[in-house]
């Protein structure tokens, strides 16, 4: 009989816990995004024959259920911070690495004929201007050494290598010099996929040497640190609380006079920087006010009349403010959302000379732009 | 639904059970079915009025057969109408597309596959109200005369659609009456978190350590990550499958219901016959009556007996799903079931009892590895690298990051798999009433409230949470 008390102890806990959680998730008022998780969340399901009879009502209830379950955050963090405590090695795809780093698993890629044949038809169909490809490596391959014991990160490199050999335009090869300075800068985020600015810094360099241009030190640039408390993309799939946020670094000119036009919404600026998007969570939009399908950068005291063209993912955004200096315009083309040839652009604007391709080598497989370069 | 999901947990759970314990008693019942449909309905909005054909088909032939009862040969047809009609819902729904693809291979034909899906737990339904007829037919219980409540039993939530195959007359009297209190409340409900701990810590743990291992391109994993991953699975289908049967035992518990116990520690028995008396009881049970004994059973000769075990065990794979793998499964243990019984099951019992509780776990596992792939071909891939025929190493540092990510709760589920709990249960109970008794039994409590938190975050954040039983 003694056995009866402690499973009634436990029995009525539970059953408690059970009912606070009905009760909170029925007047708590539901959000409609996750920061923290920097999804949409789901809405509660319309009701209707065709939609219960195929299940697809009772899915969209069970996700608006999970979703909005009350502490949810928390509950994400528990878990990930069970698994930490089991000895885990990965949450969510995402290795624990060292020295607080969490870095993305290198999915096999399927896409690389796509891939190859996107740009160099691309490079072929340019009549006045030259194509260079820049692919970075990620964390995967330049902090390989942090990866857990056992984990084979070659994976990416091997790829990146491939890649390379079967391109016909110019490639810059940025794997060395990152790799040189992997363990004197942090070239990589912590808690976002993307990179830092020291990483966009050393990418630069090898850019600015192999187009003739004069490449700066780094103590010339007016070094800043905007935020040390940015948790990105990475924070969002492993939330572990006890992570502790990134540094963001901006390398700046101070007397550089710009003319920074978004050309979807048609606001014109003079910075490269949002810094609206330190109040959120996905700091790293700042660089470049997040996502525009065209962005044209003008600086009239640039060093020549040249213009050049990048057609890119989100890591260029941290890299155009270096190259300001040198280009009288530059157009950074997110062919995502850029819906008209940029072989057009290009061909019918005979200052343009040089055209950068520049993407990572962690999304570029599964990048719904690569399809929209032609 | 699944129980171990959020909308199960929080929602249907917690209203069923409120409005249960609140209406009088002759309503029960009724709210019991209800629910029941809305459950099977969650999951199958379409195959409900299959679930309600079989439960008429079989009220009435009840009925009829106690109408008749002075007429012998009418009580054989209706009891032959029966089987048939099940067998033939069965048959229909879940082996016609083998049958097809079978006949195709053979006679080198196309007939197009029908593409049914399968309704879930279509193989427990149907083997419940076969119970129902044949128990009626030796009248071993008594008919029942409201559809209602038939169709409540044939519909019951709880073991609906991963078992126990709940026999009519296990449950025949409490469907009429059965106390209902806080006792069964406070049991019940315990017995469903231990399940629904299993299935979310343990099993789907265990899950996805196997897919990842199965996963892995041919020839990569070394013949020690080729085992570490079979024992996975079968630690994940032992500790999914008990964890469905302790949530359905429990929740009948707390509605007034007792069902049989289904498994025993199969994992820790001593020779196959044994694992089988440990392992799915409830199927074990209803083949050996409903089948093995009226063939015959062991009392017509060698002979006869070991081609009754060969039906049967052509059945138990057979009923596992329609694919040849579960045939397979079915005749390996047959065949060793045989060989145990005549040739080396004397020897197997003077050997020391670590070495037979070896013999048998490595037996299972094989027979498991067998289980889970659908693909013969697939089968044959891995078989390869778990003796080392794929041009893999015997082990490799891969195995090492396996071992780090998983081998803690690997390790839980191996102790757990033995009759462990139990053992330290009756030490704690016993504990004096001192300040180190309470601080053990204090920490007993914290442990299972944590535990339960865990489980909620684990199915809060979606991670993988297969069902198993589709096939069944």
């Amino acid at each position: 009989m003694k056995r009866m008390v402690y499973q009634r102890i436990v029995s009525c806990i539970v059953t408690g816990f059970i009912w606070i959680g009905v009760i909170t998730f029925l007047l708590l008022p539901k959000k409609t995004f996750s920061e923290q998780e920097n999804k949409e969340l789901e809405q509660f399901p319309k009701i209707s024959k065709e939609a219960i009879l195929d299940g697809s009502f009772i899915e969209g209830l069970e996700d608006y259920l999970c979703d909005h379950f009350p502490l949810r955050n928390s509950f994400l963090n528990i878990k990930t911070q069970f698994e930490k405590f089991l000895g885990k090695q990965e949450v969510n795809e995402v290795y624990l690495a060292k020295d607080g780093y969490w870095i993305e698993k290198y999915k096999e890629p399927v896409n690389n004929e796509k891939v190859v044949r996107v740009f160099n038809s691309f490079a072929d169909s340019l009549e006045t201007a030259e194509c260079y490809v820049m692919l970075v490596p990620t964390a995967i391959t330049v902090y390989q050494d942090k990866l857990p014991d056992f984990v084979d990160g070659g994976r990416q490199e091997e790829n990146r290598k491939y890649l390379m050999g079967q391109l016909t335009a110019h490639t810059i090869d940025v794997g060395g010099i990152l790799e040189e300075y992997a363990a004197e800068y942090p070239l990589f985020y912590q808690l976002d996929h993307h990179w830092t600015g020291y990483g966009a810094y050393l990418a630069y360099r090898v850019f600015g040497e192999r187009m003739g241009l004069t490449v700066r030190e780094m103590e010339e640039y007016r070094i800043s640190e905007v935020t040390d408390e940015f948790k990105g993309t990475i924070y969002s799939k492993v939330s572990d609380f006890l992570a502790e946020g990134d540094k963001i670094t901006l390398f700046e000119l101070p007397d550089q006079k710009l003319k920074v036009t978004y050309v979807d919404t048609g606001e014109v600026t003079d910075s490269l920087y949002n810094l609206d998007y330190l109040e959120k969570k996905d700091k790293y939009s700042l660089f470049l006010n997040n996502i525009h399908p065209l962005v044209e950068i003008e600086n009239n005291e640039a060093q020549s009349q040249e213009e050049l063209v990048i057609i890119k993912d989100s890591y260029a955004n941290c890299f155009v403010p270096f190259l300001t200096e040198y280009y009288q315009k530059i157009y950074v083309v997110d062919t995502r959302y850029y819906r008209l040839p940029v072989s057009q652009l290009i061909n019918e604007n005979p200052k343009v000379k040089n055209v950068l391709i520049l993407y990572n080598m962690n999304t570029i497989d599964t990048d719904l732009g690569v399809g929209g370069i032609y | 639904m699944v129980f171990s999901s959020i909308p199960f947990l929080f929602f249907f759970l917690p209203l069923f059970f409120l409005l249960y314990y609140l209406v009088p008693f002759r309503v029960k019942n009724y709210i019991l079915l209800i629910f029941s449909l809305v459950f099977y309905a969650w999951g199958e909005p379409i195959y409900i009025f299959l679930m309600v054909l079989s439960s008429v088909i079989d009220y009435s032939i009840g009925r009829l057969m106690d109408y008749y009862d002075r007429v012998p040969w009418k009580r054989v047809c209706l009891l032959c109408a029966s089987i048939f009609a099940n067998l033939s819902i069965l048959g229909f729904f879940k082996y016609a597309d083998f049958f097809i693809e079978t006949i195709n291979s053979i006679a080198n034909l196309s007939i197009p596959a029908l593409n049914l899906p399968l309704p879930i737990g279509i193989s427990f339904f149907t083997f419940q109200t076969m119970s129902y007829s044949i128990d009626l037919y030796r009248r071993e219980v008594k008919v029942e005369k409201n559809f209602f409540t038939f169709m409540t039993y044939v519909s019951m939530f709880p073991q609906l659609i991963a078992g126990p195959i709940v026999r009519f007359s296990t449950v025949n009297q409490e469907l009429h009456y059965r106390n209902i209190g806080f006792k069964g409340f406070y049991r019940g409900s315990f017995r469903f978190l231990q399940g629904l701990i299993k299935k979310v810590l343990l099993a789907n743990q265990m899950g996805a350590l196997w897919n990842t291992i199965q996963g892995q391109p041919y020839g990569e994993i070394s013949v020690v990550t080729a085992w570490f991953g079979a024992i996975a699975f079968t630690l994940q289908l032992y500790f999914d499958f008990s964890a469905y049967s302790d949530m359905a035992i429990g929740m009948g518990e707390m509605m007034g219901f007792h069902y049989l116990e289904n498994f025993d520690y199969p994992l820790f028995a001593k020779s196959v016959t044994e694992f089988w008396r440990r392992w799915h009881i409830s199927l074990s049970t209803w083949f050996r009556d409903y089948v093995y004994i009226p063939l015959g059973g062991n009392r017509k000769g060698i002979g006869r007996q070991i081609c009754n075990i060969a039906i049967v065990w052509f059945l138990t794979g057979m009923w596992h799903g329609a694919s040849w793998n579960y045939i397979l499964w079915g005749v390996y243990y047959g065949v060793l079931l045989i060989l145990e019984k005549f040739i080396w099951g004397k020897a197997l019992k003077k050997l020391p009892r670590i070495l037979q509780h070896v013999y048998t776990f490595f037996i299972v596992v094989v027979g498991f590895t067998v289980f889970v792939f659908e693909d013969l071909g697939k089968l044959g891939q891995y078989a390869k690298q778990m003796i080392g025929m794929a041009g893999n190493h015997l082990a490799g540092t891969e195995f090492l990051y396996h071992f780090r990510n998983y081998g803690v709760l690997f390790l839980s589920c191996m102790v757990l798999a033995m009759p462990v709990y139990p053992w330290v249960m009756k030490r704690i109970v016993r504990l004096k009433q001192n300040w180190i008794g309470g601080m053990i039994k204090g920490g007993f409590v914290l442990g299972y409230v944590v535990l339960f938190v865990l489980v909620v975050a684990f199915l809060v954040s979606d991670t993988y949470n297969p069902f198993l039983y589709f096939r069944f």
